[in-house]
């Protein structure tokens, strides 16, 4: 008998096969053991040396053929059968999943609300961690005699003189305004540095946001309407906002930003100290000694600038308690983000 | 301080103001209303019958720093008139005296200093009503003297200083800088070790004083005292400030000078204290002396109201403008309709530029009255997309199950020591960290993931497979680089739950590998090789550049981080390296018209034949029929040999203009099985 017609004969009685079990008979009787093709195989040292070749391929070919078959039969019949009988699935069983990962908390606060700027025409910079003193004080005009130019309150490199860890991600705007010509619409997000003395409040390393905004005619009731956005967007609609005076060296007017406690809304509790107002915010319109600095004519244009503490925000989004949980990368705390 | 930093408060009860400002509120709006114009009130506290309020002062403002300055604020705020009280130099009865001599050794030090005798005083525990006050803001109360002097710098924001003038060698006052290694006692008992960057009030011997900050102990006013020297001066802010932090010393004195006190208000508060001591202290004015200039230039700014209606984004009328700065105490004179000639007070230094009267207006008028508009925002140039990678790198992570971490940029020695870095040259140290934690900028990302992995696997983590993408840190020549890396770090089982039962199985590089692969063709990077550099550290080649590597963590570093029976892999890309080679675009290919024939070949062959090259060769020999070759099973167990590995290799035949026969790829098959067995050496199953 040649090899095609063997095939057809299986593909026959394959067809007529409707249970697992009557399958299992066609597959011992083809390929089992004693099966067609192991005879088929054992009869090649028997054939002329020319034609074992030849007739060894065929056979392994019609072998993997019927395999292939066998299996394809086999899912039919299985799948046929759970669709006819009654499931014997127990839905209580754990579903089989390839388990995803977590993002930081972190990164998605900052996502969250670059998203939101982003949407308002803003883009996303960065700028290095490691800053130059002109570009962390001098260039914001936070002058000589201001307490923040103090070592203690920055982390200043050994062997690298007027290097240190930028305090803030305000150093970003001098960097980008000395370098590009307005408009300019930017977020900043990024790693700062303070030596504060580590508690649940307090570390040495945190996050910030910095946002500026400069062009012609920008004003501060502009800078209102965008951050109300940005906070109602971040914070919910129904949010009530306040803006108190406040000052910044690098900004004038300067403003801090409250808004109606999250937890207690507004009715006063003991994460917002019983106030009713959350502190999330500092911002204002630049000050022309900044644009001096950068050689901006302050005739010309006008900007705002603001900043805000992520590890802050994130807190009060889900409710964490310390800060040190952050960095600790405990999978118990980052696997519920 | 960034947009966020810590103020200073200052502390003053609501019956206090009410002796310079009539208020009509009650202090809950009176809290409201100041914190509304920049005084956040942040405590606000009944004692008794009074209010205590506790106001977070900004650092631009000293004149805020008193009983005085506030009321002004309320005065502003309210439209109530402020009530001075100026008062008279009174005849000085000359006594048997010495007179008094006093010396300013540099008028940059000191650019005003006045002394004033009164002899003859009673030294006694202050009346009750004093006590009080002083101890309702938190001030011990010492004898009437020292508590008048610290009254009148609550009160009036001038701090004071009394000295016995009986202790005062020849009676005499130098203010100079301190000698070399010369030392004082200060009134809390310390000794304190000064140096020539600090200003002191010394007599002919010795210093009795650190300028602007406290006193000696020699020269205190006990009980004992006779007679006293009042001194009320003015001190450079910045060597007030330099000597306090070199002195690790606060006081309220000093939390004044070094932002600055109002010049022209020292006398009379000099004055106003000799009044009270006079009253609660008999005594009698015996002598003044003063040296120096108490008067201080007073900025005139020109004021566009249609400029401050500009930036604001408002339509205050000029009336209402001139009305906030009179209220302030400034005084006007109106050059056109819109401009203002604005005369600012002595005690506001901090008003230089219109901008700064605009804030001053805006203040008291009100942000809350500023209504809300939106800028058209014009759309930004694409300057950096950095970022997106790292999103995007982030995301891909995060679908493979890995989990995010973000740890200190700041390490210890020792964390870089436990991991096997070189410590004693080339790392860039921090000047004053606080703690050990934050001695050194890390030079690299996986120690502190091996330390954050190690530490989930203290709180009986199974399997940590953590992710993160930060700076590390290098010195090149005066500058500081730094460089985005991608630190990876797995350990623990891997499993799978599968109807034969939990597969569970050891994490490997290989998996490591499998995430890294996934990722840059995800991110379009083409051209990646992994290279075995040593036993247990592969290079990651990217266009022949290293670009990073993947470390099998050898058993001395898994002792030191205290990690046992595990396996430890991770992996560190140069985020900058690879970016060059990353690409997003996508380019569409036709999907295959002909189907394809795939055969299976099973073998074991030896485990140290790597299978790269065995690919290689097997594609090289299948080309053009041979559209990929794959291995799609590894197994090593029963029914292979010890020293084998059991191998199942997928050919995939495939042409684009039309299906192949099996007639066709028979021989081909054969061939590469032949070539398995011939140059491989392997053996069939």
């Amino acid at each position: 008998m040649d090899i095609n017609s063997i095939q057809a004969q299986i593909e026959g009685d394959l067809a007529g096969v409707v249970s697992v079990q009557a399958l299992e008979e066609v597959r011992i009787k083809y390929l089992g053991r004693k099966g067609l093709i192991s005879e088929l195989t054992s009869s090649i040292p028997g054939l002329a040396v020319e034609q074992r070749g030849t007739f060894g391929q065929q056979v392994n070919t019609l072998k993997n053929k019927l395999l292939e078959l066998f299996e394809e039969k086999e899912k039919t019949l299985k799948t046929k059968s759970s669709v006819l009988k009654k499931s014997n699935l127990d839905i209580g069983m754990p579903g089989i999943v390839q388990e995803l990962g977590h993002i930081h908390p972190i990164t998605q606060v900052i996502d969250e609300i670059c998203t939101v700027f982003n949407r308002m025409g803003f883009s996303v910079v960065q700028g290095p961690e490691v800053e130059t003193e002109y570009n962390n004080f001098t260039g914001l005009n936070i002058p000589l005699e201001h307490p923040s130019r103090d070592a203690f309150d920055t982390f200043y490199l050994k062997d690298y003189s007027k290097l240190l860890l930028r305090s803030h991600t305000s150093p970003v705007q001098v960097r980008v305004m000395k370098t590009q010509k307005p408009p300019l619409a930017m977020v900043v997000p990024g790693r700062v540095y303070r030596p504060d003395a580590v508690d649940a409040s307090h570390l040495f390393m945190f996050h910030q946001i910095e946002g500026f905004l400069v062009d012609e005619n920008i004003r501060f009731s502009d800078l209102k309407g965008i951050l109300e956005l940005f906070a109602k967007n971040v914070f919910g609609r129904d949010i009530r906002m306040r803006f108190r005076p406040h000052f910044f060296p690098f900004t004038e007017p300067s403003v801090e930003v409250d808004i109606s406690c999250i937890i207690c809304k507004g009715r006063g509790c003991s994460v917002c100290g019983r106030k009713g107002w959350l502190e999330i915010l500092g911002a204002g319109m630049i000050h022309p000694n900044v644009f001096k600095q950068v050689g901006y004519a302050s005739d010309i244009y006008t900007g705002f600038a603001f900043g805000m503490g992520v590890e802050r925000i994130a807190m009060l989004k889900y409710g964490i308690n310390d800060i040190r949980l952050f960095f600790e990368n405990d999978l118990r705390f980052l696997r519920q983000f | 301080m960034g947009f966020i930093g810590g103020c200073n408060g200052v502390k003053v009860t609501y019956s206090w103001l009410k002796k310079f400002v009539d208020i009509k509120i009650s202090p809950q709006e009176l809290a409201e209303k100041l914190t509304m114009s920049g005084l956040e009130v942040v405590f606000l506290e009944k004692r008794g019958e009074n209010f205590v309020l506790e106001i977070e002062i900004t650092s631009n403002r000293p004149d805020w720093l008193s009983v005085l300055g506030i009321a002004r604020e309320v005065s502003a705020i309210t439209g109530s008139k402020l009530k001075t009280i100026n008062f008279q130099e009174p005849k000085i009865k000359r006594k048997n005296l010495r007179p008094l001599k006093i010396s300013v050794a540099n008028k940059q030090d000191c650019s005003f200093y006045s002394a004033r005798i009164i002899s003859d005083v009673r030294v006694s525990p202050s009346p009750e009503w004093l006590k009080d006050r002083l101890e309702t803001l938190g001030c011990r109360s010492v004898n009437n003297i020292v508590d008048i002097t610290n009254y009148c710098l609550f009160e009036l924001g001038q701090p004071l200083h009394a000295f016995d003038l009986d202790k005062l060698s020849q009676k005499e006052i130098r203010v100079r800088r301190a000698k070399v290694d010369e030392k004082i006692i200060t009134i809390d008992g310390q000794t304190r070790l000064l140096g020539p960057e600090i200003l002191v009030i010394a007599d002919t011997h010795k210093p009795v004083a650190i300028a602007g900050i406290m006193g000696g102990q020699e020269t205190e006013v006990t009980f004992k005292t006779r007679n006293i020297l009042l001194e009320s001066a003015v001190f450079n802010p910045a060597l007030v400030r330099l000597a306090k932090q070199r002195l690790g010393l606060q006081s309220e004195s000093a939390y004044r000078f070094e932002r600055g006190v109002d010049s022209e208000a020292v006398r009379n508060a000099s004055l106003a204290a000799q009044e009270l001591i006079l009253k609660l202290a008999s005594g009698t004015p015996s002598g003044f002396r003063s040296l120096g200039v108490s008067k201080v230039t007073h900025p005139v700014i020109n004021l566009d109201v249609a400029y401050l209606n500009k930036l604001l984004g408002t339509a205050i009328p000029v009336f209402k403008v001139k009305q906030i700065l009179n209220r302030l105490g400034f005084h006007l004179k109106t050059k056109t309709r819109n401009i203002l000639v604005v005369k600012v007070p002595g005690f506001r230094q901090d008003l230089k530029l219109p901008v700064d009267l605009v804030e001053e207006v805006a203040r008291i008028y009100g942000y809350a009255q500023i209504s809300q508009t939106l800028p058209a925002v014009k759309p930004g140039r694409k300057v950096l997309d950095k970022r997106d990678v790292i999103g995007n790198i982030k995301n891909i992570l995060w679908g493979l199950g890995l989990d995010e971490a973000i740890t200190y940029s700041l390490v210890d020695r020792d964390l870089l020591n436990k991991s096997g870095i070189n410590t004693d040259a080339g790392l860039i140290e921090i000047l004053n960290p606080l703690s050990k934690e934050q001695e050194v900028l890390r030079p690299a990302l996986y120690p502190s993931l091996i330390r954050a992995l190690a530490y989930n696997l203290d709180q009986q983590q199974e399997r940590v497979s953590i992710f993160e993408i930060a700076n590390v840190f290098s010195g090149r020549l005066n500058a500081v680089a730094e460089d985005s890396l991608l630190g990876i770090a797995l350990c623990g089982d891997s499993t799978f739950f599968t109807k034969q039962g939990l597969v569970r199985e050891e994490i490997t590089l290989l998996h490591l590998k499998g995430i890294l692969e996934t990722l840059f063709n995800r991110l379009g990077v083409g051209g990646f090789d992994f290279i075995r550099q040593e036993d247990n550290k592969i290079n990651i080649i990217i266009n022949q550049k290293q670009v990073g590597f993947m470390l099998d963590l050898a058993g001395q570093t898994l002792g030191a981080f205290d990690i046992k029976n595990r396996q430890v892999v991770l992996a560190q890309v140069n985020l900058e390296q690879l970016s060059g080679s990353i690409n997003l675009e996508k380019k569409f290919l036709n999907i295959p018209k002909y189907p394809a024939i795939t055969r299976n070949i099973s073998f074991a062959i030896n485990e140290d034949i790597p299978v790269e090259g065995l690919l290689t060769a097997v594609e090289a020999k299948g080309a053009p029929l041979l559209a990929q070759a794959k291995i799609v099973d590894y197994y090593q167990g029963k029914q292979i040999p010890v020293g084998f590995k059991g191998l199942t290799l997928s050919c995939i035949y495939r042409v684009d203009d039309r299906t192949l026969t099996e007639g066709e790829i028979a021989p081909l098959h054969q061939d590469i099985c032949s070539l398995l067995e011939e140059r491989f050496g392997v053996k069939l199953r």
